[in-house]
């Protein structure tokens, strides 16, 4: 049989230290997983869909109330977008963590991220798609950031929203982004990700010369675990779908009324909280991109991790990057909180 | 000047060739999403009669969202979009708070609290020959 993607993915088999839970935490995979269910299930949601100020939200409501397992559909689409982002997270911090990212891996670091920011901005675009009274002023404030941004500000809101007042005009450009213009970025990064892990080496682990164990697991068993995981979050996510329904507000006719929400979506509360400290600028834009760009430098100006420390758990030669990292989370968390 | 032989100079040329196309495209492509196809939002509105709003009245407008005051000094109006991000503020006891960052302003639209630093804006009110009011953005 001629080798496929799935094979190259799947070699023979592999050092039984990649594969086990208590290294990788199964997090990247769990968040391929999520991405292929999110591609399933936004396609069905676009068999209902309407992307028009006018009809979006009550479409949302047909989709949801009316549609056989239309809710369901709906909510394994929220609830795999929702788990995607923590599940990308905390696959990020291991990475970091394990100085997974020292080269040559660095560059698919810098494809991971990339990956996470498309995951955060498809899930704020989505958020968006409901089109109901919740989403007018994360919405407003959210797109009056962009023009806050010096020179290029005006530009990108117009790239981004189209123009006009976000609240009545948003619509198509954000389902243009959400569906397609975000989400084939994704296929691209995520493919790319996915083969240069395998062109890596493999998930990072010592050096062989320093290694041990020399155990290694077939491919079967690989894709035994990959199923053990996927029917875990599988039930995780029927359960969350079942009990806990994505929530939709009434449809937006104008502008929302006065009781209207206006809390962030739950992963830019931390955003939020900071821009009631000032000017929206500093706070909303360049504090958020410090931090990216901040976690973007680890591989390449902090000090590089020892051969033999690739692939533990909190080594101490890359300490400073993990206290970096865990500062910035704790930082995000303890916002977060605060706003809820 | 160097020796460009046959060779390096095709592969320049065909170097260059592609990074202008790609060049051009990318500019195209940007000057392409960068059209507005909605209409400006609507910077005129009609209040009606001027005499639906007697001396002294404080009339709350949804569209724009803004107070319309009628003072011995005639009709002014005070728009209620927060000067931050643009939320609508909400009258309280001693002026406006906004929903979204806690913007607080007092009744003449002064900011009292951050992270708003500039006043809510005053909107121009006219009367028409008709005698009806007009408001306007600008
Ligand atoms: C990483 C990928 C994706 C993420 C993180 C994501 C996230 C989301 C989120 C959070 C919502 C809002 C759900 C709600 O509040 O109701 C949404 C809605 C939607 N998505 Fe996606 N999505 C992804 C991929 C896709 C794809 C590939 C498609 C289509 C091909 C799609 C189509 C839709 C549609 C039509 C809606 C509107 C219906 C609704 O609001 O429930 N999505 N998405
Ligand atoms: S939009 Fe009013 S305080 Fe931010």
């Amino acid at each position: 049989m001629r080798p496929s993607f799935f094979h190259h993915l799947h070699p023979p088999a592999i050092p039984a230290a990649q594969a086990r839970w208590r290294h990788t935490l199964g997090a990247g995979g769990t968040a391929v997983f999520l991405m292929l269910l999110l591609g399933v299930t936004g396609i069905l949601e676009m068999f209902y869909y309407v992307p028009n100020p006018e009809e979006a939200a009550l479409s949302v409501q047909t989709l949801t109330y009316h549609v056989p397992f239309g809710g369901f559909i709906r909510n394994l689409h929220y609830w795999s977008a929702q788990l995607l982002l923590i599940v990308s997270a905390v696959h990020l911090l291991r990475v970091i963590f394990t100085a997974a990212y020292k080269y040559p891996r660095r560059f698919n670091y810098l494809l991971g991220l990339g990956l996470f920011v498309l995951a955060v901005m498809l899930d704020f675009t989505g958020y968006i798609l409901r089109w109901d009274q919740g989403i007018c002023w994360p919405l407003t404030t959210g797109t009056n950031l962009i023009k806050t941004i010096p020179l290029i500000g005006g530009f990108l809101f117009r790239l981004a929203v189209g123009g006009g007042d976000a609240c009545q005009t948003a619509l198509t450009r954000f389902y243009t982004w959400h569906i397609f213009a975000l989400t084939l970025p994704v296929v691209v990064l995520g493919v790319w990700h996915a083969f240069r892990v395998r062109r890596d080496g493999g998930i990072a682990t010592p050096p062989a010369r320093l290694f041990l164990d020399r155990t290694r697991i077939p491919r079967d068993e690989l894709v035994r675990r990959e199923a053990a995981a996927m029917f875990i979050v599988g039930i995780l996510l029927i359960l969350l779908s079942v009990f806990f329904p994505a929530p939709i507000a009434p449809a937006m006719i104008d502008k929302p009324s006065l009781n209207a929400e206006t809390r962030a979506p739950w992963f830019f509360l931390w955003v939020q909280q900071m821009l009631k400290w000032g000017d929206p600028f500093i706070f909303g834009v360049l504090i958020p991109l410090g931090i990216l760009t901040l976690l973007a430098l680890i591989p390449y100006i902090f000090p590089q991790p020892a051969d033999s420390d690739i692939g533990r758990w909190f080594p101490k030669s890359n300490r400073l990057a993990q206290v970096v990292v865990t500062v910035i989370a704790i930082f995000v968390i303890i916002l977060t909180l605060i706003n809820t | 000047m160097t020796n460009l032989s046959r060779r390096d100079f095709l592969k320049l040329a065909r170097d260059g060739f592609l990074w202008l196309s790609g060049a051009l495209a990318l500019g195209g492509l940007l000057r392409f999403l960068d059209y507005e196809p909605n209409p400006a939002p609507k910077t005129e509105f009609d209040l009606g009669p001027a005499d639906q709003y007697p001396l002294g009245s404080r009339t709350l407008l949804t569209d724009p969202p803004a107070v319309l005051l009628h003072t011995e000094s005639g009709f002014s109006a005070l728009s209620l979009v927060c000067t931050h991000l643009g939320c609508t503020v909400e009258q309280n006891a001693d002026g406006f708070i906004c929903p979204c960052h806690g913007s607080r302003f007092d009744a003449d639209g002064n900011v009292t609290h951050r992270p708003a630093d500039k006043p809510l804006h005053s909107l121009r009110v006219e009367i028409t020959p008709q005698n009806t009011l007009r408001l306007r953005l600008d």
